[in-house]
């Protein structure tokens, strides 16, 4: 009897975690006129009416266009950090890994407000590139955890090998450490990409004038209209996120990514 | 060792990036928080301590900053009983199994925070599966208005934070010796005994960060309040954006962010006092 009830008890727990997920996407495929759920036959029309709103998907390309190149320079430089980090004494190390993660162990919000001084001061201020550099900031903890923890599982060994039998630096780098650390790398690229998607606040303070991420246009739709058009906003989101986790698997294995 | 040189030259981009932008900003948000106000203007010309004055007098703000830090330890509070469970019973895993409820946990993590709200809308909404079920099965004869209230945003910060909970107390007690834990029955321990004596104490340095973690986190989140929280209630986030945002009055907007992280600061260094020597009990 106890038994049964910790297994209800631990079933209720993961719905509660997925819920809203499931929901979102239900609702989004709805053929009604409401938001339903569970929906009310099944259709892609509320999509189809999403690309049709002019101000969406313009967000949307923002969005799209600020998450490939927030991406790009996190992948670089944690890559570098990552490999820097390995000539560090053990205690120094510790400390960077710290500084590193620090845009994650502190809210979004004390980062995005003394963002928005900043860069006010230094003439960035309502700029598309000082959004960019909010998003950077953000993205970079994610990607260099990842990149870091692949660098760390490479024997050190192959390292020395590769420099005895007369390759160079560079050469080592990139025939031995390079491919061995890519499935990090690649993963550590889709969380930088995916929070660069969803970031909310970083953007509300730092967005330029007239700009919009898709977030923020998502918000606003969602105080004065409560339309499946939205669902389909957000489950588009979902669904980049879980191509994002397909990748990873099929290169890295869950287990190893979390 | 020219070349262990060249390799620390890697790190330069990365410290660069974060010094310029996140220390500095952090520095100006000090700053700021000194500058006089001046009605039209982002800021004004000179120096004063006045907000903090006007923080510290201001019934409203300190009232604002009390409910955020106290709906933060209800919030983190829930999300420990709930974590614990999840994380105890992903521990036991093996495999597939294990790979499946990593995922299930995980997810949540890659979907935005406001996406993640907004299903809450969904289901709790007049019209929603939550109203109509409970109709239909004649527990209330009218719909409840759920959304707007402080409960809701309670509980979708609590789904928000959950996983930041898990992973680190799942990671505990995947180190604890399955040894101790035969020992502590054959010596005689009963479940409860065990869990309260042995298991509870051993996973305490997973639980630790993950309280402080979701604490912090929980003090400062602004989209789930403005969202779901509409004007019923003021929380100090929702009031640090309408201050720089709505009324321009950058000066003041920096005290409260300011006063706030110092409070979340202040009990994040009480509670690892506190539990000092719980940790170095489980370490030794």
């Amino acid at each position: 009897m106890t038994r049964l009830a910790g297994s209800a008890l631990i079933v209720l727990l993961y719905a509660f975690l997925l819920i809203p997920l499931v929901a979102v996407i239900a609702a989004s495929l709805t053929a009604g006129d409401f938001m339903r759920v569970p929906p009310e036959g099944l259709s892609l029309r509320w999509f189809a009416r999403f690309f049709q709103r002019a101000d969406l998907v313009e967000a949307l390309l923002m969005s799209l266009q600020i998450a490939v190149v927030t991406t790009l320079v996190t992948s670089a430089v944690a890559l570098m950090a990552a490999l820097g980090s390995q000539a560090l004494s053990r205690r120094l190390a510790t400390w960077f890994q710290i500084g590193m993660t620090l845009p994650l162990l502190i809210p979004e919000l004390l980062t995005a407000i003394g963002l928005l001084f900043f860069l006010y001061r230094i003439g960035l201020g309502k700029t598309v590139l000082g959004l960019q550099i909010g998003h950077i900031v953000m993205a970079l903890p994610y990607c260099y955890v990842s990149v870091a923890a692949a660098l760390r599982q490479i024997d050190p060994a192959l390292d020395d090998a590769s420099g005895s039998l007369g390759a160079s630096g560079w050469q080592t780098f990139r025939r031995v450490t390079l491919p061995l650390a890519m499935p990090g790398l690649v993963m550590g690229a889709v969380f930088a990409f995916i929070t660069s998607v969803d970031l909310y606040t970083v953007s509300l303070l730092l967005k330029p004038i007239g700009g919009n991420t898709l977030p923020l246009a998502l918000f606003d739709f969602l105080t004065y209209e409560f339309s499946p058009t939205a669902a389909a906003a957000a489950t588009m989101s979902v669904l980049l996120a879980f191509a994002g986790i397909a990748v990873i698997h099929r290169l890295v294995g869950l287990q190893r990514a979390f | 060792m020219k070349r262990r040189r060249l390799r620390l030259a890697l790190v330069l981009p990365a410290v660069v990036l974060l010094g310029v932008f996140l220390i500095l900003p952090y520095a100006e948000m000090v700053t700021m928080s000194f500058r006089a106000s001046q009605p039209g203007m982002m800021y004004g010309q000179g120096y004063t301590s006045g907000h903090y004055q006007t923080v510290m007098t201001g019934g409203h703000y300190l009232e604002a900053l009390v409910r955020s830090l106290s709906m933060a330890l209800v919030i983190t509070t829930i999300c420990l009983v709930v974590s614990y469970p999840i994380a105890w019973h992903m521990s036991r895993a093996r495999d597939r199994k294990a790979l499946l409820l990593y995922a299930c946990v995980a997810s949540p993590l890659m979907i935005g925070v406001l996406i993640r709200n907004f299903g809450w809308m969904v289901m709790i909404n007049v019209d929603g599966p939550l109203n109509r079920a409970l109709l239909s099965l004649g527990v209330i004869d009218r719909p409840l208005r759920l959304l707007f209230t402080q409960g809701l945003v309670v509980l979708a910060l609590v789904h928000v934070f959950t996983p930041f909970m898990v992973l680190p107390i799942n990671n505990a007690l995947r180190n604890i010796n399955p040894a101790v834990l035969e020992a502590s029955r054959s010596l005689g321990a009963g479940r409860l005994a065990t869990f309260w004596k042995v298991i509870l104490p051993l996973s305490f340095p997973g639980v630790q960060p993950g309280l402080i973690l979701v604490f912090v986190l929980a003090t400062a989140a602004y989209v789930t309040p403005a969202l779901l929280g509409g004007q019923m209630v003021t929380l100090m986030p929702t009031l640090v954006v309408q201050t720089l945002v709505g009324t321009f009055d950058w000066p003041l907007g920096a005290t409260l962010a300011v006063m706030m992280a110092t409070a979340a600061l202040v009990a994040v260094i009480l509670f690892s006092l506190a539990t000092h020597r719980l940790m170095e009990r489980v370490r030794a």
